[in-house]
């Protein structure tokens, strides 16, 4: 279980503070998939920062009673100037993950060859997915936490994830922020819609979508 | 933290196991927090240094020169005995080194919350894991650079070898200990203010002359002493002096004031580092 009350999140705006979140609450069951909806701004990359403790709320609670991956989006999770192996070794250590076997199932789902020898900064968003989806499903987490970020992966990729999320890790949940309605429809089976700071939850996907698509 | 509570050692991170006593969630933490602080002491010696020649070694390089050339430099304007009979280049040697590990510890505490905030990614990591780490690392230099220059000097016949090993290090250990206990304040006080940033130089140069660096206590005039004792910087250079050298020096020191300082700058520096962690904004 994941459960947010009453998170909040502000940040300051010059001498005023700016209001993203305004108390949401909602729980993550084992297995369940989540999509989150909004507008940009809308609070979406904050809320996920905020499950994975990337940020504390300013008001709230977040309990996590299962493991949760980082976020995976286009920024965090890596050293830039480090190349993919480095990333990986880094990773391993501090998840106490054997690396051989990290170093295998990473060169094997990201087929990134001879770039993992070069630092990530060099990396296409494509191949920084590869990358980020790679050493989290190697380190397997309870709950996936998916920045937009699998957009920017080709079909195989998409492929790829499919497969390792949902044909053999059907029973992790998921909490995934995207503005695909496709996307969104195949993966997961409740949405919440983030706007104005408030949180709604709708466990019919298409409906979900209708209200998004209103805002 | 929830990271520590995740982790196991077997079995990797699916299952959670929920450790039954204070006990074994405190060695649990312990082990992971050991491992986290390798693995970015790793990560931070790479991307300083890189894998190039002598790779990490180039931590000690910077001490090692400074107190190497001051040492030479002194010895040329100020002969080469001190006090005592104590040589010059021994002398400025066993001062710089603490010196220059202050001043980097401290300029290298500034801004280390926004530098690494990526790292916030992995909630295990902790925000007291970087400065510990930066930390770490200039002291393995100065250590690294100490016992080099200690070891080439005592071939020349600069220095003996150290006459109260016991004192020297207790004496290091405090000025360690002093060290960290400021840069636990530097750290979250340079993300609130930059004005911190900028006065850093200036005030790790203007107290040089209370640090110990190139004078024995006991040489100063008795008023200048019994101030000079509330230095924690002095205490522990003069337990160092006296360590290294014995009675050729007369060490005047209270080695409580620099322990007292440390505990309260610490308590301080916690607190602080825990608010700003609470406020952090990351990418």
């Amino acid at each position: 279980m994941i459960i947010c009350s009453n998170v909040a999140k502000s940040y300051p705006m010059g001498h005023a503070r700016k209001r993203v979140l305004n108390g949401i609450n909602f729980h993550v069951s084992p297995g369940d998939r989540v999509a989150l909806l909004g507008r940009n701004g809308a609070g979406k990359t904050t809320l996920i920062k905020l499950i994975g403790g990337v940020e504390m709320p300013t008001s709230g609670r977040i309990r996590r009673e299962m493991t949760v991956s980082w976020p995976l989006g286009f920024n965090g999770g890596f050293q830039g100037s480090l190349t993919g192996y480095d990333n990986a070794r880094f990773i391993a250590r501090i998840y106490g993950r054997d690396y051989p076997d990290l170093r295998e199932f990473v060169e094997d789902f990201t087929e990134l060859g001879r770039q993992l020898r070069m630092p990530v900064k060099t990396y296409s968003s494509g191949m920084k997915a590869r990358l980020a989806f790679g050493l989290s499903l190697a380190i397997e987490f309870d709950c996936y936490l998916i920045d937009e970020i699998m957009m920017v992966g080709d079909q195989n990729f998409q492929r790829k994830c499919h497969v390792e999320l949902f044909d053999k890790r059907g029973d992790r949940a998921l909490i995934f922020a995207s503005h695909s309605h496709g996307m969104v429809r195949e993966m997961c089976s409740r949405a919440l819609v983030l706007h104005n700071g408030d949180g709604t939850m709708y466990d019919d996907i298409d409906e979900a979508l209708t209200i998004y698509d209103a805002l | 933290m929830a990271g520590a509570e995740d982790f196991m050692e077997t079995g990797g991170w699916r299952r959670r196991r929920n450790p039954r006593n204070t006990t074994s969630r405190l060695v649990s933490g312990w082990r992971i927090q050991i491992g986290v602080i390798r693995a970015l002491m790793t990560r931070e010696l790479i991307t300083r240094f890189g894998r190039e020649n002598i790779g990490f070694l180039w931590v000690m390089v910077e001490p090692l020169l400074f107190a190497g050339l001051v040492g030479v430099v002194w010895t040329f304007m100020r002969g080469s005995s001190e006090h005592g009979g104590i040589s010059t280049a021994a002398f400025v040697a066993t001062g710089y080194i603490p010196l220059t590990f202050f001043r980097h510890a401290v300029s290298r505490a500034v801004g280390l919350f926004s530098a690494n905030s990526s790292l916030m990614y992995h909630r295990q990591v902790q925000v007291l894991d970087f400065v510990l780490v930066r930390f770490l690392i200039e002291l393995i230099g100065a250590m690294m650079a100490f016992l080099f220059i200690g070891a080439l000097f005592h071939v020349l016949g600069l220095m003996p070898i150290p006459v109260y090993p016991g004192y020297l290090l207790a004496g290091f250990a405090l000025y360690s200990l002093f060290t960290f206990s400021l840069c636990l304040i530097l750290a979250p006080l340079s993300e609130r203010s930059e004005v911190i940033e900028k006065l850093i130089p200036v005030t790790t140069y203007i107290m040089i002359p209370f640090s110990g660096t190139f004078t024995m206590n006991s040489w100063l005039a008795p008023q200048a002493q019994q101030y000079m004792v509330y230095s924690p910087f002095v205490d522990a250079m003069e337990m160092i002096r006296y360590g290294v050298f014995g009675d050729l020096v007369e060490p005047i020191y209270d080695p409580v004031v620099p322990l007292v300082a440390s505990m309260l700058l610490m308590a301080v520096g916690l607190a602080l580092c825990r608010q700003v962690r609470r406020r952090l904004i990351v990418e």
